[in-house]
């Protein structure tokens, strides 16, 4: 790990990880990294077992539907699953209605299905402090609409949107409910079930403190997701066609068991810590304490953090007169902190926002393994950048009235 | 060539990308840079400027791709905020589109 790198970029990626999964995952994979669910031989099978049981062990953790674990499928990480559901849920002349809280993972699916198939979207704008209104969402429904498709928690400004409440005025509309929970899983509790979600994607490598290339979906057991691929299952070669039966339905060849080990450790560590809500509350504290150091600072504008209930640890600024990029790196290079600076691949967050001009904003995510100390450090770089700024802007300002 | 629009310096016309990056890098020449360096504001380039520049497209040559900003401050002995200095837009969309090098990919 490179020495003096404040690392507040948890939102691309959690980073470190926990030791135990580092750990894990090679001995794993060194000792029973064969090929799971094709050959009979005994290590295959132990390798199957570690992926049944972390089918098992996410299924409870999502809160889905426990007598039917095979519907917790694996693919590459929360974009991969996202493609499997939206085309999967979507045909010609259905209607979706989604948010401008999306991540390119969920726009671009759905664009693609709007220019190719004559798919209709609706794209909700947020409220001013970055929450979608569940009304709005139902007031959206139509006869056609087939899906309602929210971004848990914003990978831009954090704020986590009403799903429980959004997912009852689907349920009542006999709408199918999914929620893309690449910023939540591992990071606030999530319950399928009491939230009436029907589909749920996640990714792997952030919250939940797997490896990148691990992610998949949890699929209800009353939504029926048609094949949008296929290819080797392991099990019933002969048969011309992907198979129906879940996982086979969602996954297609070799699984990535090291991202399956990875996963599986993850799931210990989370636990070892007393759960998501205490990481989480630990997270939160930290995040207010960034936004209560950062508010003050004379031209850095925060957004949407007013309050930070309903929120993850995410925090999104710009110094004025300054483009997002050039402040990134001045964190990097002269404070040596890791951050996001840009779009932050949800255009339409930074187009409501305003902030498409100055392309972007800055993004602080907190992770748990940032401290109290670090905290202080980034402070005290965005009071420097914003002196550093104002200073210049000054200079400036003289020499053209020279 | 998309979102692709002209600059005209002097005799020069240069196309460029959205971003103001030269779309033809096999144009790039000193006459170029300072073409280039005045849609920065610079109306001259000093040694300090060529320093930074000539380090930059070394690299690039070698490398195939720009140089990382601590590389440069580094290797040219410049600070970050002296960059900022001499080319306003700093070292990727100021130095590196001076140098002539293609708009820098990442997630903007």
């Amino acid at each position: 790990m490179k020495k003096n790198l404040l690392y507040f970029d948890n939102a691309a990626t959690a980073w470190p990880k926990p030791e135990n999964v580092y750990r894990f995952m090679l001995d794993f994979y060194r000792d029973t990294g064969v090929n799971p669910g094709r050959s009979g031989f005994d290590l295959a099978l132990e390798a199957g077992s570690l992926l049944d049981k972390l089918r098992q062990r996410l299924t409870r953790f999502f809160g889905g539907d426990e007598d039917a674990p095979e519907r917790l499928c694996f693919g590459y990480n929360a974009t991969d699953a996202l493609n499997l559901i939206i085309p999967g849920l979507l045909g010609a002349g259905d209607h979706v209605v989604s948010t401008n809280l999306e991540h390119n993972s969920v726009i671009r699916p759905i664009n693609h299905l709007v220019r190719d198939l004559g798919v209709q979207a609706t794209f909700l704008p947020f409220d001013s402090a970055g929450f979608i209104d569940p009304h709005a969402v139902a007031n959206a429904i139509r006869r056609n609409t087939k899906l309602v498709i929210i971004n848990h928690g914003s990978n831009v400004i954090g704020t986590v949107q009403p799903v429980r409440e959004i997912g009852r005025l689907c349920r009542e509309r006999n709408v199918t409910f999914a929620i893309d929970t690449a910023q939540t899983a591992g990071i606030i509790p999530i319950n399928m079930k009491e939230m009436n979600v029907d589909v749920l994607a996640f990714t792997g490598h952030k919250g939940l403190m797997g490896s990148m290339g691990i992610g998949g979906l949890c699929v209800r057991k009353h939504v029926e997701l048609r094949q949008v691929r296929s290819g080797g299952t392991g099990v019933r070669s002969a048969h011309p066609y992907h198979l129906e039966e879940y996982p086979w339905r969602m996954e297609f060849g070799t699984p990535n068991m090291l991202g399956v080990a990875a996963l599986w450790a993850g799931q210990d560590w989370l636990a070892e810590q007393g759960g998501v809500e205490t990481i989480h509350a630990r997270e939160m504290e930290l995040a207010q304490k960034l936004v209560d150091g950062l508010r003050p600072i004379d031209g850095v504008h925060l957004y949407c953090c007013d309050s930070l209930q309903n929120h993850v640890a995410t925090i999104l600024i710009n110094i004025d007169g300054m483009e997002a990029g050039d402040v990134g790196v001045m964190l990097d290079v002269d404070h040596d902190v890791a951050t996001r600076a840009g779009l932050h691949c949800a255009p339409l967050v930074h187009q409501q926002l305003g902030t498409l001009d100055i392309h972007g904003g800055v993004r602080f995510s907190i992770g748990p393994f940032n401290t109290d100390g670090q905290v202080d450090a980034v402070i005290r770089a965005v009071e420097d950048i914003a002196a550093w700024r104002k200073q210049r802007q000054q200079a400036r300002a003289a020499a053209a009235a020279r | 060539m998309s979102d692709c629009s002209i600059f005209e310096w002097n005799d020069l016309r240069l196309p460029l990308d959205e971003d103001g990056f030269l779309q033809q890098p096999e144009r790039w020449d000193p006459r170029v840079a300072l073409a280039l360096a005045s849609t920065e504001g610079l109306t001259e380039l000093t040694d300090a400027h060529w320093k930074i520049i000539n380090h930059i497209r070394d690299y690039y040559r070698q490398f195939d791709i720009a140089p990382m900003v601590r590389k440069i401050c580094k290797e040219t002995g410049y600070s970050l905020r002296e960059i900022y200095g001499l080319f306003p837009s700093g070292p990727a969309k100021g130095a590196c589109r001076v140098a002539g090098l293609p708009r820098p990919t990442g997630c903007v």
